[in-house]
């Protein structure tokens, strides 16, 4: 108790400064979270009649006896109480912590968080403010605890949300958005953006709730004030936090022989592999004093008519940055806003810029958005937004492994004999629009013809509003009427050039055209009431009926080869065109209901009842109810606490929430059908679907528990939040496997059962806080699991390769057999041995994901870091792999490749081989009975062959399986506030800011190469740093 | 009175938007980009592309007409594991074409489906062993019981008595007078229908050469039969009776490895092949190979040709393919869109399945004349483009005395002339054919081998049996192997009585 009370006195200690004998007090109020100066601030003198209220700028001047405790308080932060003792200025920060914050629920319902008895939240719209990501999502990586955010370094690919390990709902001021594009929401539109993490807080959602939802609550005008703000960001992509390493001294060419006759194998060229001779290699008898080789720019002989061999040197040592350029984000905003007694207005124009690293990429990204509300009567209110927003690109780039990837031409599979500069005349000359010019002519493209001939054109244009009206029918009684859509429209075409190469595939020159429309509509209705009964009983009622429809229409047209190369027309096809149409429907309809009931002020109850009829199950199933109910009780309200505690809140909630969503993109999934099969010669042809379909679906299930505590210490300057939860899924959707020769692969059944937990932790606060200088700090880390509960069908235990018990995201991969002491099995070949069981090699979920933010201010300047990362998951890496297998990976650089070129097998695997005895396996590849014993390997093997052979040693290397432990500073923004004297009615802005900004600035991680960040790696874009200002004024 | 007004104007608002989409639920039911019923020709086509297309370059490597240098294959050095059951699927394309047949009463296609099922049973017992049969796609009629879902194996020998069964009704059943559409083989020619199933149920008589001793079979018997009534049981006459799967210059029509990069720049020829076709003087090599880099020699010269031995390590092979020694796959396969059709069963195999029963004592006749139909059928057929070589050079071909039939060596002739023919075609017969008979020695002396140097007799259950079908795969593999599924068990049509 002492410790308590005396770390007390150190705190208020920091709050006051110096003794005086002098009773006016002046000082600034500013917010705890954003330390923007708080206008209107309430200040009383503790017994006495006494009181003002802070100005514009914070500013408060008041005299008091110098004994005197004033009071702070302000709506939507904690009142504090200060005793002045002879100071005469007394700077404060009010708390505005969760505890008696006001957040968005579902359905858009404000509620005070200390009353929710589930998990939620909320991020503030000034932390996207300054840093910008591509995405709104992506600003909130690391912020949120549950939420775990896997940005991928390609450009224009949305990150992977995922809320207790699910992806969420995304609503947009209280209107889903069932497509949950990210790109179309501007970041400087956003007021807040709240997390409501589990199935019980976003229970009145419906089943498109079940995993949780992102509410975004858009920007408005507030009453009393107008201004213009301008927001400016301009980042620059430059230095690589991840960049591929790649061997420079070998070149292209197979067991160390290069000799390039036409590209595509008439020569040792043809394979592709980057196992060819010693680069640089001094040879006197050559012309050049190099090792000469014929080359794909070797020039003719006149004569012979032969390729002049040309010097093997690495001339394309540098080739990733000679190619790549630097990428651009621009962001800029301007909004200006309105308010009057009776309404407010906001319209908004943003545009965002983004130039990719990746030549002749680019995307464009338009907002303009409108959003008023006003008081038509006295009792008759309307909002109403509407955003038009436009995603344009001329060329992003193709991306995953495979040839029309840049960077598998470019950094898999080109030795640096290839310098890439060479390429930049992507045509044959003379053959221009019809063949490209390469030194392979099999497997790759030329990386400037992929950038400047293949092309992926998008345009989308999005428009999405809301509006709805309320109206006040007594005091206590009201109802309301929303309705909200989102619609877009698509065109995506791809040109194809002639000899594009993708595998087993030669461009004839191909033209694809997709155009698709989309339109959804969600309308509510709402009766509100509520009654006090009493002093300490107080009562809210909701009862509503909701209406979704969404419709969705495609064309997919392509040519089969172009009569004239270049010319990107349907009209140009050859043979006929392929032409798909598509039109998907979906309905939902709800009744639903909700009650919460305050008692003496400290607990809250709240349940809550749905229905839905859905369009995705047969009719018969198509209805089903599900309820919740969560309680909360403010325990530091009623029950003395010692000290320190200034809030103790303790909460729990059971909920249940159904769905008919069998598949994210097919609401006919519950109907069998036949596919259109492929044409023979023009002779159309139907194939009947794989998987039967159960005639009696029923909905599934889930049934979730959650239970936490939040905690205040010392005047909430400390505040620590913990949750667990626990769901049951059941009744899943699940595309059972059955014996192929039942007839079908898979039977789609309700089954199975799995239990997914976790663990969410936020600890904040400001540890540091003076007159001049603040260390605010939030950081939270979280995780969740799925395990296999249940496998309804099975007979022995199993579903697959999973055994009931088992967590879900356990990897089961191929590998080559081990010893039972897991040393790896080599044959006579030297070779390992494949293994005819897949085997667990780990895990895929992360152990733990966390996020650290960190603000300091000092006077006008403003520091703030963003770190967050993950510890343990397991992440395949197809970049290394490839460049094990490939040749080109710095590993590969050794003696035993040039032996290998000299015909020598000096390569000895890393394990044992049988000298007797055999394994029995029982069906599922547990042993049974095991009397093997061994010798160690000592089988030499051509180092090239083993390495082609087993895909780079993929025993060794754990089957390219790397944990994703990293830490990444996200986010780094140092802000310079213009001074006062330079702000005001009657300067030319009211307030201003200039920030030097950066982005993925720094990683400490597990794997090599590649970027954890993204969770998979499938052969990324490199990734980069980002830096840049932003300037920021309001008018 | 304001009040009720502004009350009205709201439920008015929510009223409209709420009415926006008012369909029926009912109305979802139908999916709009999917069909649920259709013509049985619809399915027929579809089948055909699949049933047909039987080129595999693994079959190749396995039957030692290839190598493979881009790392160590497991068909060619013998060390691969289990396979699917994929063509179960297929089968369950063909039963739903029955059924559609039988809605619309269009039998010729529930018969033509019974003769396509028998085709995938073949197959499948061929690469495993016992295999659901009699039990099998009974879920494609509704039944998730779990006999149904997890269906009983029949024995290879119940297997095949059924297969000839069916063949037998097939044969009897197709009904020349009614239609066959979507027929991309024989465009709806009943006949040459007949002569396919005919010389299919030749083909699986022969596969059961092993077993001439079974009572139930008959298999000696049963063969004679169909030979001996041309009038019931019509037989193919020439190519243009091959049941084969042409291939289109249009998209999703192209020959398989039509640009292939693996056949392009990793399949080069096996030793023993080229040798083998070097010492006939067989013209078939300038079609099937292509002259080493390294010897510079024109495309007619049978010293251009060098293959490098498929059990090789792989290093010794890719030095030999580095430095010019090897003769890769002819380009025809991997540049040419169209190359040659895709045979099913073709009129040389059974013309060579003839002549082996002559000289079995099956059938009469003449085994030579047999023979030569085949040879010359089987040379036409790879004569690419109809100018890889004059006329006069298969006369000077069939002319020598090693291709001549000789006797006491017509068996190890016959066989030999039917593994040429079947160079990249017609699946994995060559194997199977070598696997029965031994002929001709597929070569495993070189130290890339694996499998202790054996040729693998068959290939394990796959693991989605195992996960979904425990109970009945394990009895299977218990009575047939001693409880060891593995590569070298014997089945039992391949134990000799």
């Amino acid at each position: 108790m002492k410790k308590a009370a005396f770390a007390i006195a150190c705190f208020m200690a920091l709050y006051c400064a110096g003794f005086s004998q002098k009773t006016a007090i002046i000082g600034t109020v500013r917010s705890g979270i954003d330390s923007t100066a708080l206008s209107g601030v309430s200040i009383l003198v503790k017994g006495s009649p006494g009181g003002t209220t802070t100005d514009k700028e914070g500013l408060y001047s008041i005299q008091t006896a110098e004994n005197a405790v004033l009071i702070f308080s302000f709506s939507g932060y904690s009142p504090q109480e200060v005793r002045v003792n002879g100071s005469h200025r007394v700077n404060i920060y009010l708390q505005t912590t969760q505890l008696n914050e006001v957040v968005v629920t579902a359905l858009g319902i404000k509620k005070e968080a200390k009353s929710l008895g589930y998990a939620v939240q909320q991020v503030s719209g000034e932390t996207m403010e300054k840093v910008k990501s591509p995405t709104v999502a992506s600003a909130l990586t690391g912020k949120v605890a549950g939420l775990d955010i896997a940005n991928t370094t390609d450009f224009f690919q949305a990150p992977t949300v995922s809320l207790r390990g699910q992806a969420p709902l995304f609503v947009i001021d209280g209107i889903p958005d069932l497509e949950g594009d990210v790109f179309k929401i501007n970041a400087d539109d956003i007021e807040s953006v709240s997390v409501l993490k589990g199935t019980s807080a976003a229970a009145l959602y419906g089943s498109i709730g079940k995993n949780g939802a992102i509410l975004y609550t858009t920007k408005r005008g507030k009453k009393g004030r107008s201004g213009i703000d301008i927001n400016s960001s301009t980042m620059v992509q430059t230095g690589y936090l991840r960049l591929p390493k790649v061997q420079t001294q070998y070149g292209d060419g197979y067991d160390g022989v290069y000799a390039y006759v036409d590209g595509s194998g008439s020569g040792t060229e043809g394979g592709g592999w980057i196992w060819g001779p010693k680069l640089d290699r001094k040879d006197p008898s050559t012309p050049s004093g190099y090792f000469e080789t014929t080359q794909y720019n070797s020039p003719v002989d006149p004569v012979t008519g032969k390729l002049v061999p040309l010097p093997f040197i690495s001339r394309g040592k540098n080739n990733l940055k000679n190619f790549f350029q630097n990428g651009v984000l621009a962001t800029n905003n301007v909004s200006a806003y309105w308010g009057g007694d009776k309404g407010t207005l906001r319209v908004s124009v943003a545009d965002i810029d983004q130039k990719g690293t990746m030549p002749n990429t680019n995307l464009q990204n338009a907002s303009f958005s409108v959003a008023g509300n006003y008081n038509l009567t006295r009792k008759l209110s309307l909002d109403a937004r509407v955003t038009w927003n436009r995603e344009f690109t001329n060329n992003y780039p193709t991306v995953g492994y495979g040839p029309q990837n840049i960077l598998y031409n470019l950094l898999l599979w080109t030795g640096a004999d290839v310098d890439v500069r060479d390429l930049r005349n992507y045509w044959v000359k003379g053959k221009e629009n019809v063949q490209q010019y390469n030194y392979n002519n099999s497997w790759y493209n030329n990386p400037y013809f992929v950038a400047y001939q293949y092309l992926n054109g998008y345009r989308k244009d999005n428009t999405f509003g809301s509006f709805s009206l309320n109206y006040d029918i007594s005091p206590s009684f009201s109802v309301k009427a929303r309705t909200g859509i989102n619609s877009n429209n698509i065109d995506q075409t791809t040109q194809e050039p002639v000899s594009y190469i993708a595998y087993s595939y030669i461009s004839p020159g191909n033209y694809f055209d997709t155009k698709s429309s989309y339109f959804d509509i969600t309308s509510d209705f709402i009766v509100n009431y509520k009654h006090s009964f009493g002093k300490n009983v107080s009562l809210n009622v909701k009862a509503g009926g909701s209406n979704q429809y969404s419709n969705y229409k495609s064309l997919y047209s392509h040519t089969d080869g172009l009569t004239i190369p270049g010319f990107y027309n349907l009209s140009n096809s050859t043979n006929p065109l392929y032409s798909l149409n598509t039109l998907n429907e979906k309905q939902i309809e709800s009744l639903y209901g909700a009650a919460d009931l305050e008692l003496y002020h400290f607990i809250y109850l709240s349940v809550t009842g749905r229905n839905d009829w859905v369009s995705t199950l047969p009719v018969r199933n198509n209805s089903f109810f599900y309820p919740s109910a969560s309680a909360s009780a403010v325990l530091s309200d009623v029950l003395r606490m010692p000290d320190p505690i200034s809030f103790l809140k303790v909460r729990g909630s059971l909920s249940q929430v159904n769905s008919g969503n069998i598949s994210a993109t097919n609401p006919y999934a519950a109907i069998q059908t036949y596919g259109i099969g492929a044409r023979w010669d023009n002779v159309p042809s139907l194939t009947w679907s794989s998987s039967s379909i159960s005639p009696n679906l029923t909905p599934s299930t889930t049934r979730s528990w959650e239970t936490g505590l939040a905690l205040g210490l010392f005047r909430n300057r400390i505040n620590f939040d913990g949750t667990y939860f626990r769901n049951l899924e059941f009744n899943n959707f699940a595309n059972l496997a059955v014996s192929n020769a039942s007839g079908y692969q898979t039977i789609l059944v309700n089954a199975d059962d799995y239990v997914r937990k976790g663990w969410e932790f936020t600890l904040s606060g400001s540890p540091i806080q003076t007159a001049h200088f603040k260390w605010t700090t939030g950081f939270n880390f979280s995780n969740n699991h799925v395990w296999l509960t249940r496998s309804t069908y099975s007979t022995d235990g199993y579903e697959g390769s999973l055994k009931v018990g088992d967590r879900r995201d356990r990897i089961y991969t191929s590998v080559y057999q081990s010893s039972a002491t897991g040393q790896v099995i080599y044959g006579p070949d030297g070779l390992p041995v494949a293994d005819p069981y897949q085997r667990s090699v780990g895990y895929s979920d992360p152990k733990w994901i966390y996020g650290w933010q960190n603000s300091f201010t000092y006077k006008s300047f403003t520091l703030n870091i963003s770190l967050d990362g993950r510890l343990g998951g397991l992440i395949y890496s197809s970049t290394n792999e490839k460049m094990w297998w490939g040749g080109s990976s710095p590993y590969t650089v050794n003696h035993f490749r040039d032996e290998a070129y000299l015909g020598e097998n000096t390569y000895v695997g890393k394990g044992v081989t049988v000298l007797s005895g055999n394994a029995t396996y029982d069906n599922h590849g547990n042993v049974l009975t095991d009397d093997r014993k061994y010798t160690p390997n000592t089988t030499g093997v051509n180092y090239v062959s083993f390495m082609t052979s087993t895909g780079g040693d993929e025993a060794d290397n754990h089957y390219f399986y790397y944990k994703g432990t990293y830490i990444k500073l996200r986010e780094l923004s140092l802000t310079y506030n213009f001074p006062r004297r330079w702000l005001g009615d009657k300067k030319a802005f009211q307030a201003g800011s200039v920030s030097f900004i950066g982005n993925n600035l720094l990683i400490f991680a597990k794997v090599p190469n590649v970027d954890p960040d993204a969770l998979a790696d499938n052969l990324q874009t490199p990734s980069l740093r980002s830096y840049g200002i932003n300037i920021n004024l309001k008018f | 009175m304001k009040q009720l007004r502004e009350l009205l104007f709201i439920m008015f608002a929510a009223g409209l938007t709420l009415l926006t989409s008012c369909k029926k639920f009912e109305d979802y039911q139908t999916n709009p980009n999917q069909p649920t019923q259709a013509d049985p020709s619809l399915e027929l086509t579809n089948i055909e592309q699949t049933a047909f297309a039987t080129i595999s370059t693994d079959a190749a490597l396995a039957s030692r007409y290839l190598i493979y240098t881009e790392g160590s294959s497991l068909s060619q050095y013998y060390g691969w594991t289990r396979s699917e059951f994929t063509p179960y699927s297929n089968i369950s394309q063909v039963v739903k074409m029955q059924q559609e047949a039988i809605r619309t009463s269009q039998l010729n296609y529930y018969y033509l489906g019974k003769f396509l099922t028998d085709y995938y049973i073949v197959q499948l017992t061929e690469t495993f062993g016992d295999v659901p049969f009699s039990k099998a796609e009974q879920a494609m009629s509704g039944d998730q019981s779990p006999a149904a879902l997890m269906p009983a194996y029949d024995s290879q020998e119940s297997i095949y008595l059924q297969v000839l069964n069916d063949l037998e009704t097939v044969n009897d059943s197709l009904n020349a007078g009614s239609a066959i559409n979507g027929d991309i083989i024989y465009s709806g020619d009943v006949t040459k229908w007949k002569k396919a199933i005919n010389a299919f149920s030749l083909r699986v008589l022969m596969s059961l050469s092993l077993k001439t001793g079974d009572a139930q079979l008959q298999v000696q018997q049963h063969f004679n039969n169909i030979v001996s009534n041309p009038g019931k049981y019509p037989l193919f006459a020439s190519n243009d009776d091959n049941a084969e799967l042409k291939y289109y210059n249009l998209s999703g029509n192209y020959y398989p490895y039509y640009n292939d990069n693996s056949l392009k720049t990793d399949f080069y020829m096996d030793s023993s092949f080229v040798h083998l076709l070097k010492g006939l003087r067989d013209p078939r090599l300038f079609t099937f190979g292509k002259p080493t880099t390294a010897s510079g020699l024109p495309v007619g010269d049978f010293n251009a040709y060098s293959g490098v031995p498929g059990s090789a390590p792989l290093s010794d092979n890719v030095n030999a393919v580095s430095n010019g020694l090897a003769s890769a796959i002819n380009n025809r396969y991997a540049y040419d869109p169209i190359n040659e059709p895709s045979i099913a069963i073709g009129y040389a195999e059974q013309e060579f399945t003839l002549a082996e029963a002559v000289i079995r004592g099956w059938i009469g006749g003449s085994a030579a004349s047999y023979y030569m139909n085949g040879v010359q059928a089987a040379l036409d057929f790879s004569n690419y483009q109809g100018n890889s070589y004059t006329d006069g050079q298969i006369q000077a071909y069939l002319a020598q005395p090693s291709v001549q039939l000789q006797s006491g060596t017509g068996l190890q002739q016959i066989l030999t002339q039917k593994y040429i023919s079947m160079f990249m075609n017609t699946g994995w017969e060559p194997f199977y054919n070598q696997r029965r008979t031994g002929i001709p020695v597929f070569e495993t002396s070189g130290g890339g081998i694996l499998n202790n140097g054996q040729v693998p007799r068959r290939w394990m259950y796959p693991t989605s049996e195992y996960n979904n079908n425990s109970t009945n795969v394990d009895a299977a593999v218990t009575s047939q192997y001693g409880g060891n599924d593995n590569i070298n068990g014997v089945m039992w049509m391949l134990q000799p009585q």
